[in-house]
């Protein structure tokens, strides 16, 4: 015997959102490692580790299509629905740029030049805190949607600025590389191709952990 | 022979109440238990009380409408027992469907299936022509309606809410602020219907705008009464219930907002429903006393009352499981939100109830619900429940009028 009303409530997509946000929490302290594997030449563990983050981008593409699968028509949401999809997109982009950035580092094995190895592991403490932040992101979201308080909605904005200054500052760092990498490579273009490329892929982490923000930022807007 | 008649009228009534009871008064229960602003025990004790309270002061409306606004009971005059018959096969009828919709958790109107089964009575009995179906059609529209106005009522507190407390600097400060307001019109939905319909048992003649200008002291007086306690209760020293541990101070003030209309949203419910149980019971009793038909059925203070008391014991039998596990389930329900969608749904039962219109709690409840969902402050509803009302408005009508018609043939063939 069920409640009728009951029958009413409709599980709420962001118990799923968190549980994506924290994959992508792990996937970034694991690309981390990673980079930092690659860079001291220690490919076992650089394989491993590369390994994981693609098991865990796999989960959780899952529980994406399962959040997309499972709203259908005639749900009705505190935020727009195609909004959400908009945010979880972006926030799955993370996990595929990291997954694209290890996959794109895996394919020159012989290691990265060693003029440029410091400022590439700068720059991936740079992107790091943005995605991290989504996790904190999506609880505080859960957490005013359902008080619907004021405060919890000045600490998200605080945050949301938090995420697109960390953004702002890895652009800088990312187009400072490209420079330094076309200047002390010149007459090396294959490096110069796998290293700018590299620097892309790793600066869109950030730029879609802060496009996800901006949609948060959208779904919140009084 | 009357003495047996008696007793078997009055448990196929208690059986009819203890179903209302574990559907209709579930739901609306579940909604502070579901949001921990009350226990279960204290569910129960409210459900019993102010249930039968609301029964005795105000439920007199409906049962007239039931009993004599369908079929006109002077057809019966040659043959009273026809009468009792129908009715008391109308009053099984109806208890079974509720009970069957009860299991399948359909959110079924226990008055629909009450006013199905006397229609069916109705058209065997003297045949369709003498069934009022004017009266019907405003029922039917009523029940359209009501969710509508429950949804807009909440939806519309809701948003009051948002605005002046929840958007505030502080909203802590902005709720304390507008609590007195809150308290004091929960009191004067109350005490208006509490003056417009139990006094009426009363025999005062009270008009219209006496009543009003006797309400509003009063209701400022209840009102103040109610604050003192809300914000005795709220203090940050005040013992946590279990399920309260994440309770932030607005939502414990909500919380204490929403015991009050529990009892409120359990009051209008007796007003309104007890009488589907008791109607048809009272026409039989009335039978049985004179012999004869009286064109207007009074309930006795007693009917009244024991109906009330048996809907709280049906929701404290077969209601207590349920509604424990709304709570662990539906965790997007606050104390907030809880308090907009019952304010709304006993306010709009208790004008109802005072126009005489059997409406459903369950859907008035569910329609307020589905309102501050829509002004975006209910967390994700499935609303193809809603599909499962309006199939249940397709079959409670059918079924109630079939099964109603199939108990009548059968008690007449072997009784008359």
């Amino acid at each position: 015997m069920r409640l009728s009303l009951a029958s009413l409530f409709y599980r709420s997509p962001f118990e799923n959102l968190q549980t994506h946000a924290d994959k992508v929490k792990e996937c970034a302290e694991l690309f981390k490692r990673a980079a930092i594997c690659h860079l001291h030449e220690e490919w076992d563990e650089f394989e491993r580790l590369t390994d994981t983050v693609a098991r865990l981008e796999s989960e959780a593409d899952a529980i994406k299509r399962n959040i997309r699968n499972h709203l259908p028509k005639g749900i009705l949401m505190q935020v727009d629905k195609f909004e959400l999809f908009d945010y979880i997109r972006e926030q799955d982009k993370v996990l595929d740029e990291v997954e694209e950035a290890l996959f794109w580092l895996s394919f020159r094995p012989a290691g990265i030049r060693e003029e440029v190895a410091n400022d590439l592991e700068e720059l991936v403490e740079k992107v790091l805190p943005p995605i991290e932040k989504l996790s904190d992101l999506v609880a505080m979201a859960t957490v005013f949607f359902r008080t619907g308080e004021e405060e919890e909605r000045t600490r998200m904005k605080s945050l949301i600025r938090d995420i697109r200054q960390h953004e702002k500052e890895a652009d800088i760092r990312e187009r400072e590389l490209k420079r330094e990498i076309f200047e002390t490579m010149k007459d090396k273009p294959i490096h110069v191709f796998h290293l700018v490329r590299l620097v892309e892929i790793v600066g869109n982490i950030a730029d879609h952990a802060q496009n996800a923000s901006d949609r948060m930022r959208a779904m919140i807007a009084r | 022979m009357d003495a047996v008649i008696l007793v078997i009228a009055a448990l196929v009534g208690l059986y009819m109440a203890a179903n209302i009871g574990s559907n209709d008064l579930a739901n609306a229960m579940g909604t502070s238990v579901g949001s921990c602003a009350i226990t279960l025990k204290e569910a129960v004790v409210i459900s019993i009380v102010a249930n039968a309270l609301g029964a005795v002061l105000a439920g007199g409306y409906v049962t007239g409408t039931i009993s004599k606004g369908i079929i006109d009971p002077s057809l019966f005059a040659h043959n009273p027992n026809i009468l009792m018959i129908g009715m008391f096969a109308s009053l099984l009828a109806a208890g079974i469907w509720v009970n069957i919709a009860t299991y399948f958790a359909l959110p079924v109107s226990t008055s629909q299936a009450i006013v199905g089964a006397v229609v069916g009575f109705g058209v065997l009995s003297v045949g369709a022509g003498e069934v009022t179906w004017s009266k019907i059609t405003i029922i039917v529209l009523s029940w359209v309606t009501s969710p509508a106005v429950g949804g807009f009522i909440a939806g519309g507190m809701y948003y009051f809410i948002e605005k002046k407390m929840m958007s505030a600097e502080d909203p802590l400060a902005a709720s304390q602020r507008y609590a007195p307001f809150m308290v004091f019109v929960v009191f004067l939905v109350l005490i208006l219907s509490f003056i417009f319909k139990g006094l009426q048992n009363l025999h005062l003649n009270i008009g219209f705008l006496q009543t009003i200008l006797l309400a509003i002291p009063l209701s400022a007086g209840a009102g103040a009464l109610g604050l003192w306690w809300v914000r005795r209760q709220a203090r940050p020293e005040c013992k946590l219930r279990p399920g309260q541990e994440a309770f932030t101070p607005l939502d414990r003030l909500f919380a204490q907002l929403q015991v009050l209309t529990a009892c409120y949203v359990a009051f209008a419910h007796g007003a309104n429903d007890v009488a589907n149980a008791v109607g048809p019971l009272a026409a039989i009793f009335s039978v049985v006393e004179t012999k004869a038909v009286a064109l207007k059925v009074s309930v006795p203070f007693w009917m009244l009352l024991g109906g009330g008391m048996a809907v709280g014991g049906g929701l404290l039998l077969f209601g207590t499981r349920v509604i424990e596990t709304i709570g662990k389930n539906i965790t997007e329900l606050t104390p907030m939100r809880g308090f907009c969608a019952q304010f709304g749904a006993a306010t709009t039962i208790l004008v109802c109830s005072r126009m005489g219109l059997p409406i459903s709690t369950t859907h008035v409840l569910v329609g307020s619900v589905v309102g501050v969902g829509i002004m975006r402050g209910m967390g994700t509803l499935d609303l193809r429940v809603l599909k499962n009302i309006a199939l249940s408005w397709i079959v409670t009508l059918p079924f109630t009028v079939v099964l109603a018609m199939l108990l009548y043939k059968l008690f007449v063939f072997f009784l008359v």
